[in-house]
């Protein structure tokens, strides 16, 4: 666990720009980088009281994953940018919603260029989808976060 | 909710079965309605949850629920609290999921209510796993302030980093520590601790009743051995004038008043409180038993009975450390 360098923050901004729209993302927060390219947001006030404590596991919120290049939002690093996310955004119904939190593909008509999409239902965001070759929005919502198949 | 008739208490008593070392013990506590009791344990209890208002607004939220088919009642002493009945299983539901809502019984939300966190402040949740009452923490301080969550078994904080992950909490950190040792590298660090004690439970064994079958007075007295060390320990991370919940799900009086009783023996600044929860039936904390007369302030303790609410049994005590 360690601060993302001012390269590293440079670059995760730039992407989430290109990719999403979003301008200054995760500006008044602190970024922290974990294994496997996660990446999790926190104030300074609670990096600062975690630097004094001992046997930390985790601070803060996993906001973002970085993948060859391309950043991936968890879903609440989806709702924290909120309606600063104005590009590669699709729209749910309640039932899509649903079939998305049971990582479900979700099928869409129109040619999305982008290899990753951010799904909304209202004004809740439900994180990062893959775009296929075949048109399918495969979701990216974790196993434990998932609605069990009835 | 009335208590039941008499036939009912009856029928119910058949069903539950105590040992008799528990009967005895439970039949020796002041104050004590076994009957009563028993119906209690017979009794489902109500399915509640907290509205998360760090992720939307309670009244969005709300009407989703309502959209959906639940029927809602406000719980008095809980901000954000409901008591939900009809509709599909709240567990499965894409609220729950998107962390919307927290399932939590109504009464165990009262200690955090007790510690009422305010944005801006330092708070440690001592034995925090699963993580119910350290959201109810982080929906408190809104997002100001800072919200430590420990507890010393690696598995449980698994699920305590999923619940503060689900709840959309930017503001904390998750430690593995003994709680007993906190005060080696935290002592006088923190505005508010909560310690939600690991305990016998007998305030909800009509979610288990394999707590019965398992409940010998040993038990009870080596968890009332470690009660007493993580009071302590809690007590010696607070800054003066900061305050302390102590809280358990269970009725032994070796695992509550006596514990609390030992921290007012031992520390000189601890001070016990008044507790003011809004339509929470509650009983005063015991100040004699066995002989012994315990601390008269004892009595500002809050002991709550499985059959006052008709929801879980718990204990809670609130301790101002002196010299804010």
């Amino acid at each position: 666990m360690r601060l993302l360098t001012s390269a590293e923050r440079r670059y995760l901004i730039k992407r989430l720009e290109d990719q999403h729209g979003v301008e200054d993302a995760f500006d008044d927060l602190v970024l922290i980088r974990t294994g496997q390219g996660r990446i999790r947001a926190t104030t300074k006030e609670t990096y600062e009281a975690a630097c004094r404590l001992r046997r930390v596991q985790q601070v803060g919120l996993y906001v973002a994953k970085m993948v060859k290049g391309d950043v991936i939002l968890s879903i609440e690093g989806s709702q924290l940018l909120g309606a600063a996310i104005t590009k590669n955004i699709i729209e749910l119904s309640e039932e899509e919603a649903e079939e998305w939190m049971k990582a479900a593909p979700i099928e869409r008509s129109e040619k999305i260029e982008s290899r990753y999409v951010i799904a909304r239902c209202g004004d809740f965001y439900l994180g990062s989808g893959r775009v296929s070759r075949d048109g399918k929005i495969y979701p990216q919502v974790a196993k434990w976060r998932r609605i069990p198949e009835e | 909710m009335p208590p039941q008739s008499h036939d009912l208490v009856r029928r119910s008593m058949s069903k539950i079965m105590l040992s008799d070392d528990l009967r005895n013990y439970l039949n020796r506590l002041p104050d004590m309605e076994l009957d009563l009791l028993l119906e209690a344990y017979e009794r489902p209890l109500p399915e509640a949850f907290r509205v998360n208002t760090l992720k939307a607004s309670e009244e969005k939220i709300l009407e989703r629920l309502k959209s959906r088919g639940y029927s809602i009642e406000s719980i008095p002493w809980a901000r954000h609290g409901y008591v939900v009945s009809g509709g599909g299983d709240l567990g499965k539901s894409l609220e729950h999921m998107l962390g919307l809502i927290y399932i939590q019984g109504p009464v165990s939300m009262a200690p955090v209510e007790a510690l009422d966190p305010r944005p801006g402040e330092v708070i440690l949740d001592l034995c925090a796993a699963p993580g119910s009452k350290s959201t109810q923490i982080a929906q408190l301080l809104r997002g100001e302030g800072v919200l430590v969550a420990n507890d010393i078994s690696f598995d449980r904080v698994k699920a305590l980093s999923s619940n503060l992950q689900r709840f959309g909490v930017l503001n904390c950190v998750i430690t593995l520590v003994d709680g007993r040792k906190y005060p080696r590298f935290a002592k006088g660090f923190f505005d508010k601790v909560l310690v939600d004690a690991p305990c016998s439970s007998l305030g909800i064994i009509s979610k288990n009743w394999g707590i019965a079958r398992a409940w010998s007075i040993g038990i009870v007295e080596r968890l009332s051995e470690l009660q007493r060390r993580l009071i302590l320990a809690a007590f010696d991370c607070l800054k003066p004038g900061g305050i302390l919940v102590y809280s358990t799900c269970t009725l032994t009086v070796e695992e509550n008043e006596l514990v609390v009783n030992w921290l007012l023996e031992n520390r000189e600044g601890a001070r016990v409180s008044e507790i003011r929860l809004k339509g929470l039936r509650h009983r005063p904390g015991i100040t004699e038993y066995n002989g012994v007369r315990l601390r008269d302030e004892i009595s500002k303790t809050m002991r709550i009975m499985p059959y006052d609410n008709w929801a879980e049994g718990f204990y809670i005590a609130k301790i101002v450390k002196e010299g804010g």
